[in-house]
């Protein structure tokens, strides 16, 4: 049991990212880039999710899935356009896809017509296709490419060997409503661990069949590469009820590592062509056994010109050529199959004899576009799924090496340096090593922010639907990368605020005309690396924050006292205070305020910061500060009291001495310091953290530091001891949280140091000011 | 119960009352001997100092480092109103588990295992507020008072108000 579930984490594992891939592809088609390596990718994903769905038993899944990928596999072979309409189709059966994962995710049961309108369309545009095909438009395409065989057919001496001699013409001829059906494994099938015989028996289930093997490619012993593909099998399938589609689904498992040409005979265009083939096939020399070395002493030539019977197994292809054949030559076979490949693949159905193994252009062009591609993708990046913890384990490890590392530099005294140069030179060489095994260590956590990012643009269409608005989404950058776990946290913050600025910031079409602006409103979200920060912008051009609305609100809740006037800034800020936005009554407001503060604890949590600024109707920037990294941060190592507190690098501008006299008070009781000519807060920290006062009255050292908005607030320590990176740990994991404190590292010394939270600091001293 | 299993060769008689005995770690905080189970019980170690935590109230010493691991502090004798312990190096911290955080209380030494019955727990007088509030009950060993810890409540409240 508890295996199964491994199997279905892991399926729903790949879900995600298959239906994170679909948004990209879907994204990149929509942008107008509509090539076949997209749609294929497209395929494969959906493919991919309906195979694991149906080993689970997820039927709703699989009757969509399956629904959307003929309709796929129409727009692939060209048999059905590609139109904005399908497109959109599209995107929106990607979103019912999704729906459909998280329902058997979660156990839960969607509705049962749910997404049976776009099935419906989906059976309507592949049904509509077929009748087109059926009818005279196609039979035309048909004739223009399949002329020649017809040509070359009747005098092809044949080389071409087929061993079984019951495959006469005969039994082989087609009756009304049989099956004609070629498999050509590939390599990789085999690779795979699939077993043809495994497929026929599952053929054989659907109606009277009968097999033949085409042992025509097999090489003289001395030139046999035992993992070359020589056999192929020409099947004869009698059912006439059957469809298509019924036998394709039997070798759905071996798409793309095969080659498979159904047609029906007698019913279709096609059976013209089946007639030829089999009389060239009746031919006696072709039932006798293959002559191996006959075979080798064939050359290239001879083989083309030899290959016509085999030729006329091709016009069973029902679809029509779509590939250039420049495209076909870059999917070569490697050279251990060049002569087996050759003997297979030769088709006369050019006019010219092809004299490299080509294939038939639109069967087999796709899954060796297919191949191609994956071939590349295990080239370009390899990767292995790894369980978090073991990461995590080795992050640790590394952090304890790098403070065992800066614990031993520390411990080097002068005298120790000059004595022991070699020494010295080792440890030197062992910090670089750190630095860059710890780099390395981040780098494996590292992902890029797109996997939250996909999920962005179905949220604003959904959203742009339920609101009746136009919204459109631009993502920027989506391709920074941050530490996995800061990824996961970010999923809810970002959804919240595009959902604000879905909701409550893009005005309805009317009124953004009425404002002399475009009826599609436009959020864009960004994310950009600011030195040890990663910056994740959501902005957008709606109508801004009311102010005056949220400023009564703040004060109706007694989060601003009446006699303070906050700036405007301030009060944009006042939108993520918590409780103020818990209330019913604030969820109708034009500005802001829905489960904002939701936001800012998660950020916090992960040791970020939100600044909010808006511009009357003009729109409003959403900015997340965000740690690169939540487990190593350089920082500055200050003394209050007798107390280690470390402050982040990322957020010091400069340090500098001072005395408290420098200070000046304004009336509300709180002290600034003038630095050229800017007025900055001034937080004591020994005050703050209520710690023994150092009581040296005269010098000390003011670290200043800039928050979100460029505030800039100075913060009074009483030694600044020096720079370090450090390891950053939990407080929680073991206490809870306390205000102003950021987190706790382990010095040097093996002494704990805690992270001075600048930005908490701050705004806590807002608010008490404020009350 | 994790203990008992370890007796398996013990007689079934004695094994019958180990089920219904506790052990405990019993240290002292001047005059005073209290015990906690023994299978919270992580580690002892000598007081090395603690890194002071702001905003606290003073029964919380700090946070230490075990093995990387973050660990708060709590000052049982001040937990207990007594004014803050004035630590040596003699001084002991027992670290204990508590739900799935690990704390370490300050005493002034550990003192004793002991192998209490179950059925000789005593509940705690009502009087003093913070006797009820912080022990779960009293057992007498060797004409001892032990008072049985609750950990809970002694590693509760540890934030300033405001």
């Amino acid at each position: 049991m508890s295996d199964l579930d491994d199997f279905k984490a892991t399926y729903f594992d790949e879900c995600s990212e298959l239906l994170t891939e679909l948004e990209e592809q879907f994204a990149a088609i929509e942008a107008g880039e509509r090539d076949s390596d997209r749609l294929n990718a497209v395929f494969r994903a959906i493919h991919s999710i309906k195979g694991g769905a149906g080993a689970f038993g997820f039927s709703a899944l699989v009757g969509f899935a399956h629904a959307y990928e003929t309709l796929l596999d129409y727009v692939r072979d060209g048999r059905v356009e590609l139109t904005d309409e399908v497109v959109s189709l599209c995107i929106r059966a990607n979103d019912i896809v999704a729906d459909h994962v998280n329902a058997a995710q979660s156990g839960e049961a969607l509705a049962s017509d749910y997404g049976i309108e776009e099935k419906t369309r989906f059976d309507a545009l592949a049904r509509g296709e077929i009748e087109d095909e059926l009818g005279g438009g196609i039979v035309e395409e048909f004739d223009i490419d399949f002329t020649p065989v017809m040509v070359d057919l009747d005098g092809a001496a044949s080389g071409e060997a087929l061993v079984d001699d019951v495959f006469e013409a005969a039994p082989m001829a087609p009756a009304e409503g049989q099956w004609e059906i070629r498999f050509t494994p590939h390599r990789a099938l085999y690779a795979r661990a699939n077993d043809p015989l495994l497929l026929f028996r599952e053929l054989a289930a659907l109606g009277e069949m009968r097999v033949v093997p085409r042992l025509g490619q097999v090489p003289p012993l001395a030139d046999f590469d035992p993992f070359a593909v020589y056999c192929s099998w020409e099947i004869t399938l009698s059912a006439p009820e059957l469809s298509e589609a019924a036998i394709r689904e039997v070798f759905e498992f071996v798409d793309g590592d095969c080659d498979i040409l159904i047609a029906q005979a007698g019913s279709t265009p096609l059976a013209a062509f089946d007639k030829p083939e089999m009389a060239a096939e009746a031919d006696p020399p072709e039932t006798d056994e293959p002559d191996l070395s006959s075979l080798l002493a064939l050359t290239e030539d001879e083989m083309a010109e030899t290959a016509g019977p085999l030729a006329s197994v091709e016009s069973f292809a029902p679809e029509p050529p779509a590939a250039p054949v420049g495209e076909q030559d870059s999917f070569e076979e490697p050279p251990g199959l060049s002569f087996a490949a050759l003997a297979e693949e030769i088709r006369p159905s050019a006019p010219p004899p092809p004299a490299k193994p080509s294939v038939p252009p639109a069967a087999r062009g796709l899954p060796a576009a297919t191949e191609a591609e994956d071939g590349h993708r295990s080239v370009g990046v390899q990767s292995i799924r790894v369980d978090l913890d073991k990461v995590d384990r080795v992050v640790n490890m590394v952090g304890e090496l790098v403070i065992t590392q800066s614990m031993l530099t520390q411990q080097m005294d002068e005298t120790l340096r000059a004595r022991y140069t070699e020494l010295v030179r080792g440890l030197e060489v062992l910090a670089q090593t750190t630095r860059g095994l710890q780099d390395s260590v981040m780098a494996i956590r590292a992902q890029p922010v797109k996997s939250v990012f996909s999920r962005m643009p179905r949220l604003v269409r959904e959203l742009a639907a339920k609101t009746g608005k136009k919204i459109k989404l631009e993502t920027i950058g989506e391709n920074t990368e941050i530490d996995k776990t800061v990824i996961e946290q970010l999923s809810d913050p970002l959804t919240h605020m595009i959902r604000n600025s879905a909701d409550h910031g893009i005005e309805g079409p009317q009124s953004r005309r009425g404002a002399g602006k475009p009826e599609t409103g436009t959020i864009r979200l960004s994310a950009e690396q600011a030195g040890g920060n990663i910056l994740i912008i959501v902005e957008d051009d709606g109508g801004g924050i009311d102010r005056e609305r949220v400023l009564k609100l703040a004060r109706d809740k007694g989060i601003v006292a009446p006699d303070i006037t906050p700036t405007d800034e301030q009060i944009d800020q006042l939108i993520f205070a918590p409780g103020f936005s818990t209330a019913d009554a604030v969820s109708d407001i034009s500005g802001r305020g829905v489960g904002m503060d939701v936001v800012l604890s998660n950020i916090k949590k992960i040791g970020g910061s939100v600044h909010v600024r808006s511009w009357t109707g003009k729109g409003t920037r959403m900015t997340l500060r965000l740690p690169l990294t939540l487990a190593v941060l350089d920082v500055m190592l200050v003394k209050v009291g007798d107390s280690p507190y470390v402050v982040p690098l990322s957020s010091i501008v400069e340090t500098m001495q001072c005395s408290r006299a420098n200070f000046e008070r304004v009336p509300s009781g709180g002290r600034v310091l003038q630095v050229r000519g800017e007025y900055v807060q001034v937080i004591d920290l020994g005050q703050r953290f209520e710690m023994a006062m150092a009581n040296a009255p005269g010098d000390q050292f003011v670290v200043l530091c800039e928050t979100e908005g460029s505030q800039k607030v100075a913060l009074v320590v009483d030694d600044i001891i020096g720079q370090q990176q450090v390891v950053i740990k939990s407080l929680e994991e073991n206490f809870e949280r306390v205000e102003g404190i950021a987190g706790g590292t382990i010095l040097g010394d093996g002494n704990v140091a805690l992270i001075v939270d600048v930005q908490g600091l701050r705004t806590t001293h807002i608010h008490q000011n404020a009350a | 119960m994790e203990a008992l299993s370890l007796r398996d060769d013990m007689s079934d008689k004695t094994a019958l009352a180990a089920q219904n005995s506790l052990q405990l770690i019993a240290f002292s905080i001047g005059e005073q001997t209290y015990g906690v189970e023994i299978t919270t019980v992580r580690e002892i170690r000598a007081w090395n100092g603690a890194t002071p935590l702001p905003n606290t109230r003073e029964f919380v010493r700090g946070v230490i480092n075990l093995r990387g691991t973050i660990v708060p502090i709590f000052d049982l004798r001040a937990r207990f109103g007594d004014g803050q312990t004035s630590p040596t190096k003699n001084h002991v911290v027992v670290v204990m588990s508590v739900g799935d955080k690990w704390v370490g209380i300050l005493v002034d030494a550990v003192s004793d295992i002991l192998t209490v019955n179950r059925d000789d727990i005593h509940n705690v007088p009502e009087g003093n507020a913070i006797d009820t509030e912080l022990l779960n009950g009293i057992v007498t060993h060797e004409n001892r008072m032990v008072g049985l810890i609750d950990l809970h409540a002694v590693v509760t409240g540890a934030k300033m108000d405001g």
